[in-house]
Order: structure tokens, then C-alpha cells, then sequence
């Protein structure tokens, strides 16, 4: 039977989605250590369908300022993928690759941004191209876009870009630890309705 | 349904009248529209997230621009709203994201704008002051004792509009 949103996922769907995306997870947390030469491990993620206003919960305050950066995936699966930084994240990355740390994403200029869109898109490519080499789907991957804004503002985005389709989101949450200090910050994998039928299926989970 | 603090969540309409404020927090590409009669002193904010209902037996009517005002404007008339006295502002419908190589990604808060516009151009409401576009989200607050609507907007002093 296909699938016609999200929440139509059962257990063992949603399972099997975690068990991908925990590979897909370590692998970006492996690209990351390997760009700021520092141990980054990661938890297990745990994969969610939320509503709007769950997701933003979730994540954080609907006002807070966090950074994003946004790819989009085309070819075998369509869709969006969102990573989100919040400050500590940030500040981890930062304090690495450009010696420097903030109180506030409003104190950091263009270069600071840029890097951050760099690391985004380095995470998103690896947790992707393991992903994708696992299910057995070619993926292509857009150019990364990136912003700083309210983290409400930003997932109102994927939310509109389905929002004839669906009213929820994917949320997969796996921890970065730097340091032993686990880092907040949220990978956003939303294929379209249709990408997903082809997952499940090439998965053999399709119910 | 006075002196209190209302919320407005993405896809909902709320009014009230006499004192309070209606809040709706970080409107992306989404249009938040607040009317408000100052004769009888009711206000209301829609927040929308899409231009028109496709499917008729959708029932979440303030999710799109077109069932949305629709039913607002109908729900505040039944309390006294006149289309005439009423001041008519609306905020948000930003592009967050803009991807190289595909500028029709993220057109929604455009196409938002350009439908609650023409919606309330059929409705013969003018728009008194507006805030849209950009690349940025906006919070939107409407005070019910006298009309003042608030645009709030990261790194920026608010604003009235």
C-alpha cells in the first residue's frame, strides 16, 4: 500500500528510516571531525513525523535566531534537506575553523556565515551520499542556500513547499558530542510523498 | 475575549475586541493580515501559509488565503465589523532561501502576497500599510485597544506599521 503522508509511516517504516539514518548521521559526523581535526561523535537519531509547531518546539524558541543551511534533492528522490545550527553548534565550528566565538549570530559577519553554509553543506552531503548509496537511489544535490532568522521563519519553508501534501515534517534528531558536550542542532530530511513510496520500497518495507 | 493575550498559530485566525493584543510569531513566506474596525474596536489576525484551497473538504480553512479571508471577514462581520471602516494591514511573505540555478524555489511568499492582495482588492478592503518581501522572518502583534499593529524582525527596532 503506498503511503500518502508522513504520519502514515508505521513502525516499522519508521524504523527501518532510523536504522539509515543512523549511518547516514555517523558518516557526516565523521566529515565533520575530520574537517575541524577534533573528535565529533554523534547519538543515535532518533527519527520523528512532527507537526509545525512540535518541530519548532522541538528545536528550539519560535523567535530564536538560529543559521540554516537548505539543499535541495533531486533526481531519484525529490525534496529538501535543512540542517539547522544553533549557537553552540556554531560556535564549535567557528572557534576551529576561523579562531573566533560569539554570543549572538547577529555579531558574525559574511565570513562567518560562509563558513557555517560550508560545514552545513559538508554534513548534509555526507549524511546524503550514505543515504542514498544504502537505499540504492541516485541523488542529486543543489547548490547549499543559507540564512540566518528566526527558526520559525525557517520551517515554515519545507512546511509551504509541501503544504498541498502534507501538514508534517521528518525531523531526525542525532546529537553532535565535541568534547563531550552534546551540541543542538537538527537535520530536517523531507522527501516529497512520492520519493518516500519509492524508499520504502526499495527498502522492501512498503507495507 | 478581552484583556487577554491571544496566539495565532500558522494556518488560524483569532479576533477580539476592546483591549488585549494578537500575536503571531516568525511569519516566513507565510501572510499575516489583521483587520480592525476602530468604531467598535474589533480587531483580528489571520496568519496563512498558502494562496487557495484546492481541495474543498480541507478543513483547515485558515490555512489558505482565499477560505481564510473569507471566513475571517465573515466571522468579524457577524460581530460588527464593517468593511468600510475597517483598516486592513498585512506582513510577512518573504523569500528565506534562495537557491542558485532555480529562483522559482521558495516563490511562495510572493505568490501569498500577490493572492491576499488581489482577494482584498475583490473584497474592496484597502491595504492601509504593508511589510512584505525580503528575506527575513517578521512577528506581527495587533494592540485591540486602539489599532497598532507591530512588525518585530531580528536585528532590526521594531517597528509600527
Amino acid at each position: 500500500m503506498r503511503i500518502k503522508s508522513y504520519e502514515e509511516m508505521n513502525l516499522q517504516e519508521l524504523d527501518v528510516m532510523k536504522e539509515i539514518s543512523s549511518i547516514g548521521t555517523s558518516h557526516a559526523a565523521t566529515s565533520l571531525s575530520k574537517l575541524l581535526q577534533k573528535e565529533i561523535r554523534i547519538t543515535i537519531p532518533e527519527v520523528s513525523v512532527l507537526g509545525y509547531e512540535e518541530a519548532v518546539d522541538r528545536i528550539g524558541e519560535i523567535e530564536e535566531l538560529v543559521a540554516a543551511t537548505l539543499v535541495q534533492m533531486s533526481n531519484d528522490v525529490d525534496g529538501l534537506i535543512l540542517f539547522i545550527f544553533k549557537m553552540d553548534m556554531a560556535n564549535v565550528v567557528l572557534e576551529k575553523l576561523i579562531g573566533k566565538s560569539y554570543t549572538s549570530f547577529e555579531e558574525m559577519d559574511d565570513m562567518d556565515y560562509s563558513a557555517l553554509e560550508e560545514v552545513g553543506n559538508i554534513i548534509i552531503c555526507s549524511y546524503v551520499n550514505a543515504f542514498a548509496q544504502l537505499v540504492g537511489v541516485d541523488i542529486d544535490l543543489s547548490v547549499p542556500s543559507s540564512t540566518v532568522n528566526m527558526l520559525g521563519g525557517i520551517l515554515t519553508v519545507p512546511i509551504a513547499e509541501y503544504g498541498y501534501e502534507t501538514d508534517k515534517l521528518m525531523y531526525i534528531n542525532a546529537e553532535f558530542i565535541a568534547d563531550g558536550v552534546r551540541l543542538s542542532d537538527g537535520l530536517l530530511m523531507l522527501p516529497d510523498i512520492e520519493s518516500l513510496n519509492r524508499i520504502l520500497e526499495k527498502l522492501g518495507v512498503s507495507s | 475575549m478581552t484583556g487577554k493575550d491571544l496566539k495565532v498559530g500558522i494556518g488560524d485566525m483569532k479576533f477580539a475586541r476592546g483591549e488585549g493584543q494578537i500575536i503571531t510569531y516568525a511569519l516566513g513566506s507565510c501572510i499575516g493580515i489583521t483587520m480592525y474596525d476602530p468604531a467598535i474596536r474589533l480587531g483580528g489576525l489571520l496568519h496563512i501559509m498558502l494562496p487557495s484551497r484546492t481541495d474543498p473538504k480541507d478543513p483547515k480553512i485558515f490555512k489558505y488565503a482565499d477560505s481564510g479571508l473569507q471566513e475571517m471577514i465573515r466571522k468579524m462581520s457577524a460581530f460588527g465589523m464593517l468593511k468600510s471602516r475597517t483598516i486592513v494591514k498585512i506582513a510577512g511573505g518573504a523569500k528565506m532561501f534562495e537557491i542558485r540555478g532555480n529562483s522559482d524555489f521558495g516563490n511562495i511568499g510572493q505568490r501569498n502576497a500577490a493572492m491576499v492582495k488581489k482577494l482584498l482588492m475583490e473584497e474592496r478592503m484597502r491595504i492601509a500599510a504593508e511589510d512584505t518581501g525580503g528575506s527575513y522572518a517578521r512577528t506581527m502583534l495587533i494592540n485591540i485597544a486602539n489599532g497598532d499593529v507591530i512588525i518585530r524582525t531580528a536585528g532590526k527596532p521594531e517597528k509600527h506599521l
